[in-house]
């Protein structure tokens, strides 16, 4: 073996080291891919064939049944329409503190903000959840001060219905659309709009013209995340929803671990899925028409 | 060279953490393999949490002496890990804590062993928890809980009619966002005689649930929240399970629970199909199931024993916290065979209803 090997690499022991280090970048980006496809792709195929087959063999029933019954349509509905609320609130309410960060000039300043978002990420979301319920009670913090400024002289309804849904989501999901906008933004040139000012461009309409386009592909990455996370919450809207804040990842969780109906899951989780790459293959449909998404900056 | 050691270190660190996943499951087997000499395993599935602690005490350890076993607890209860367990073959439970009716519900799909009751003694258990596959554990109620403050001890909702009649006691109410246990509160609401539940007539009991809707001021769906919603009087009544009410008025909430009409659930032990021990799971099972232990583990934590022996062996004053007075000595256990067949198609209804 010994022998073989000082023969075929006598002299080239250079270049030897150069091809090893290609090979070694390759196994590592193997390792982690054998990685991911054992331990994500392959069990969720696995559980994704349970919605074509049962017991019985190849079977559309599960599928049949979620696409003609109105629970499940409704619910897929109402499932999409909080995590496009959520997704437009946490862009309202994050692209202002992404500016903020950008163009802010204490680096202090700049890490206590960022800490202040971040810190949410580290407090268990139960906690998150049950605190938004005890500040948007009907005696909570908010109701009663408004009520003894004479404000209001009911208690807003903030809870058990859609606004303590997204009020709790947002905050949980906040972070996310933060830093994908900071990321974004933090790369763009702010000389460009000095440039613009210095042509005698207002300083709205540089931010118009300039800068927020150029921030368009953070607001695009951000409100994915966003969306495509809402989509899967339902701790959160079990505890601070209505009755008829139902989502379906409620309905999965219920069908895997209560009913142990595993197919009907199983393709819930399919239809679910699909809504997913339907949805997110329309904003990449979208983006084609704008130079700026399409991702030649 | 160097390179090369690298290369193989890095090789073999990713083998082994790839070899890590399977590791788990075969490490407490290996280990139980070694000790089996000396002493048993036994691996014990519970929900954790408070109860898990009081059965440590009451029952799991007086056990572990008594046989020179060692009990290994996993909690929480994962019916879908037990599932995935059996269908794999690579059964690691001896022993799952589950609800009774998903208890059903795992035996009719074959994923249980069958109980041995030469071995089990079942006759002072309450027969509606008895099955071939399972058996009682503790008993909790979904009851009828009001604000102290806003209603007394005498002048209060002490039946579902009364929970339904806003007028007379005014406030907004929370029920249970799961058909099973509020469609039996509306049906004994609209006058159902309560031996006359089951089949549960489904419409009657949404038409029923119809006039008390806008009442619901929250459809709850942890069992932490009807305490915490009385203890803020953002409701006035609840339906709620005693043990949480309880636990709130020890810890100085001013509530408490009425346990007229309360409509009794269970826990269940099972015994997964092909489980590593299973005749010392048998063991264990047949000593839980004791008045003895049964009435140790009731008077540390708010369930009430399944076996009825038991109550004798309780002081009065636990029973009273239990709900396990006189006057309800015989409670109005929910039909759990009628769930484990039914839940599938009534939950559908229950949430079209919600969604209206």
């Amino acid at each position: 073996m010994e022998k073989t090997e000082i023969r075929t690499f006598p002299t080239i022991s250079q270049r030897h080291v150069s091809v090893r280090i290609p090979g070694l970048k390759w196994l590592l980006l193997v390792i982690p891919l054998i990685y991911t496809f054992l331990l994500l792709y392959f069990p969720i195929v696995n559980v994704l064939k349970l919605s074509f087959y049962d017991q019985t063999g190849f079977t559309l029933h599960y599928l049949q049944e979620i696409l003609t019954d109105m629970l499940y349509l409704k619910v897929l509905w109402i499932t999409v329409k909080t995590a496009f609320m959520v997704t437009v609130v946490t862009l309202v309410l994050s692209y202002p503190i992404a500016y903020l960060l950008v163009i802010m000039e204490s680096a202090k300043m700049k890490k206590l903000i960022l800490g202040i978002v971040m810190v949410t990420l580290w407090i268990s979301l139960l906690v998150r959840t049950f605190s938004w319920s005890v500040i948007l009670q009907d005696h909570g913090i908010i109701n009663d001060y408004l009520m003894k400024l004479n404000i209001i002289h009911e208690p807003l309804k903030l809870l058990y219905n859609n606004t303590g849904v997204i009020t709790g989501m947002t905050h949980i999901l906040l972070p996310y659309m933060v830093l994908s906008l900071y990321s974004v933004m933090e790369r763009i040139d702010l000389r460009l709009i000095q440039a613009a000012q210095g042509m005698g461009a207002r300083p709205w309409r540089s931010f118009v013209q300039i800068f927020f386009p150029l921030s368009l592909p953070g607001v695009m990455s951000g409100s994915l995340i966003v969306f495509v996370l809402g989509l899967g919450y339902f701790i959160t809207p079990a505890l601070l929803g209505g009755q008829d804040n139902m989502m379906i990842s409620k309905l999965i969780q219920q069908n895997i671990q209560n009913t142990l109906n595993w197919n009907l899951a199983s393709a819930l989780s399919i239809v679910l899925l699909a809504t997913t790459f339907l949805l997110l293959g329309f904003a990449y449909w979208i983006s084609r028409f704008s130079p700026i998404l399409k991702g030649d900056n | 060279m160097l390179k090369k050691a690298k290369l193989i270190t890095l090789t073999l660190a990713a083998s082994i953490a790839l070899v890590g996943c399977s590791s788990q499951s075969t490490s407490t087997k290996s280990s139980s393999a070694e000790k089996s000499s000396a002493t048993q395993e036994l691996v014990v599935v519970d929900w954790g949490g408070a109860s898990s602690v009081a059965a440590k005490k009451s029952q799991y350890e007086p056990f572990e002496k008594e046989n020179h076993v060692k009990i290994t607890v996993v909690s929480p209860t994962d019916v879908g890990k037990l599932k995935a367990m059996v269908q794999n073959g690579n059964v690691e439970w001896d022993v799952v804590n589950s609800d009774t009716d998903v208890a059903l519900r795992l035996a009719k799909e074959g994923l249980l062993e069958k109980l041995d009751y030469n071995i089990i003694d079942k006759k002072d258990i309450y027969p509606e928890m008895v099955t071939d596959y399972s058996i009682g554990q503790e008993l909790y109620y979904t009851n009828i809980a009001y604000n102290t403050e806003l209603f007394t001890s005498d002048n209060h909702p002490k039946n579902w009619a009364e929970f339904w009649d806003t007028q007379k006691y005014p406030g907004p109410r929370t029920l249970y966002k799961n058909p099973m246990g509020t469609l039996e509160s509306a049906l004994l609401a609209d006058g159902v005689e309560p031996n006359k539940l089951y089949p549960l007539d489904v419409a009657r009991a949404l038409k029923s649930l119809d006039k008390i809707k806008k009442d619901v001021k929250v459809w709850w769906e942890a069992g932490a929240q009807p305490p915490q919603l009385l203890a803020t009087k953002e409701v006035a009544v609840a339906a709620a399970w005693n043990g949480r009410v309880s636990t709130a008025k020890a810890q100085g909430s001013k509530e408490e629970n009425e346990f007229n009409q309360a409509l009794g659930m269970s826990t269940s032990w099972v015994i997964p199909k092909g489980a590593p021990h299973k005749d010392l799971a048998q063991k264990f099972i047949a000593y839980v199931s004791k008045p003895e232990p049964q009435a140790a583990y009731s008077k540390l934590i708010d369930y009430a024993p399944t076996n009825k022996k038991a109550l004798d062996l309780l002081p009065s004053e636990v029973k009273q916290r239990l709900g396990q007075t006189e006057k309800n000595v015989n409670p109005i256990i929910i039909d759990v065979k009628y769930w484990s067949e039914n839940f599938d198609q009534v939950n559908e209804q229950f949430n079209k209803w919600l969604l209206q």
